[in-house]
């Protein structure tokens, strides 16, 4: 109940006040280059990586990244640089 | 993106990472905040990346923590050149060394020739050369320029008259003129000996020919004074006279000397600066600052280095630096005619054959005017007034 209540707050300040979203509720700020190139900003760590899929873990739930020939150019601790051919990029909710 | 010129410098590694907890494994590395990129893929549980030399240590523990097996591919960047490097320094020392000894050895006296001279004067030469540092493995920088070498031969050795060196490459070429060369077989046509200029005859001494004049005599200039042409009158034959004839003759020189003269000596303290060149940049090796003198004469010694045939333009300057003062000479009345007198002697015996005598001297007049002394002198000079003269065929009839 706590949990959902500090969210309630945040999405009403960040509605109220103009912040960015991405960093009051931490959400995953994604930046694509065509399909060569996607850049994930805010994720929680690596669960899978291969050159056709991968897949990251966000604060809430998992980002799925699908395509051909990945390599991670760069990676930090809650950031991340992929290059390939990106097919498709998928949210999935752990909540469903 | 990283600056990859940087993790260059420092060393970068190549890391193959396989087993089954490889995205733990890179989880755990970039929490713990070791940078690592290029990460690929491949086929099943394997993947590899790159990472810097600094952090290669750390990964062993979390490849154990993770379940992974961990294996370095490839070193790249100059931490591993300069390992390289350093093993393989024996080819960049000898291509040091090499240069380094082409320059010392283009830099050297290789040769001293020597034409010109008979080999009496050669080896004076030699000698004399030896003592000033000249000679074979001597290297250029300590040797004297080229000038100097031939001032100092032609004022060293009497047996020369001229010396022209010159120096090509790493050879020095003397050109020699020697004083005592071959004498010329003496002219010995038929000739008679007449008067050079007017005198009275003190001395005769004839090996040829038949004297006409006789001691005592007063000549004029061209009179006859030995016969070339001897015998019986109808059965007369030419001959080459030769002989010595000494007259009295007589010179008058005039000498004008200031009293006050002022002129410049070394006072014989001098500075000398060593410096290296590089184009027209000066880098002082030895001296520092300039001279303390008012005045001075500056000497510039440059040797360019040399390397194989060509000039680098890399110089050695050596400078010296000659006070100089100036001396005012003020003479009296008396030294000033001593002087004056000196300076006419000096004056007539330039002017004469070696074997010339002077025999007496009277003044003529001096004077002093305008700080000035003039001085004329008279003397009496004893010298060979003989002087050859040909007889032309046809003259004799």
């Amino acid at each position: 109940m706590a949990k959902k209540w500090g969210q309630f707050v945040r999405g009403w300040m960040t509605k109220n006040m103009e912040l960015p979203q991405d960093v009051m509720m931490d959400l995953p700020r994604i930046t694509m280059i065509g399909q060569i190139h996607i850049y994930i900003e805010n994720h929680r760590g690596l669960l899978a990586f291969s050159d056709k899929e991968l897949r990251l873990l966000l604060k809430q739930g998992q980002l799925l990244i699908r395509g051909k020939a990945f390599i991670i150019k760069t990676i930090l601790p809650e950031e991340i640089l992929l290059e390939g051919k990106i097919d498709s990029v998928t949210y999935i909710s752990d909540t469903d | 993106m990283k600056n990859q010129w940087i993790e260059f410098y420092r060393g970068l590694v190549t890391v193959k990472a396989s087993g089954k907890g490889i995205e733990r494994f890179i989880n755990a590395l970039t929490r713990s905040g070791i940078n690592i990129w290029n990460v690929k893929n491949h086929g099943t549980q394997s993947v590899t990346f790159k990472m810097k030399l600094e952090d290669a240590k750390k990964i062993r523990s979390h490849a154990r923590n993770s379940d992974c097996r961990i294996e370095f591919l490839q070193r790249a960047g100059a931490p591993f050149l300069v390992k390289r490097l350093l093993k393989n320094s024996g080819f960049a020392a000898g291509a040091l060394a090499f240069f380094a000894v082409i320059l010392l050895l283009s830099n050297m006296v290789w040769g001293i020739e020597i034409k010109g001279a008979n080999p009496a004067t050669e080896y004076q030469i030699i000698k004399e050369l030896d003592k000033m540092g000249v000679k074979k493995g001597k290297l250029q920088f300590f040797v004297d320029n080229v000038e100097s070498i031939q001032r100092q031969l032609s004022n060293n050795i009497e047996a020369i008259t001229w010396v022209g060196v010159e120096l090509k490459g790493t050879t020095y070429h003397l050109q020699v003129v020697e004083k005592n060369e071959p004498k010329k077989p003496e002219y010995l046509s038929p000739r008679h000996l007449v008067a050079k200029k007017k005198a009275v005859i003190v001395d005769m001494f004839v090996e040829e020919g038949r004297p006409v004049v006789d001691i005592h005599d007063h000549v004029q200039p061209g009179q006859l004074l030995v016969s070339g042409i001897i015998g019986k009158e109808g059965q007369t034959e030419t001959v080459p006279s030769k002989g010595e004839i000494f007259g009295e003759t007589w010179y008058k020189s005039e000498v004008i000397l200031p009293l006050k003269s002022t002129f410049k000596v070394f006072s014989g303290n001098e500075k000398v600066k060593h410096a290296l060149t590089i184009g027209n940049l000066e880098i002082p090796i030895w001296g520092f600052g300039s001279p303390e003198f008012e005045e001075y004469e500056l000497e510039e010694n440059e040797k360019s280095v040399k390397f194989l045939k060509w000039e680098l333009p890399i110089s050695y300057v050596n400078k010296t630096f000659r006070e100089r003062e100036q001396v005012t000479r003020i003479y009296s009345n008396k030294e000033a005619f001593e002087a004056a007198k000196d300076l006419a002697r000096k004056k007539i015996k330039s002017s004469l054959d070696e074997n010339a005598k002077v025999m007496g001297e009277k003044v003529l007049h001096q004077s002093i005017d305008n700080g000035k002394v003039t001085i004329a002198i008279h003397f009496q000079i004893i010298e060979n007034i003989a002087e050859g003269q040909p007889i032309i065929q046809g003259d004799s009839e």
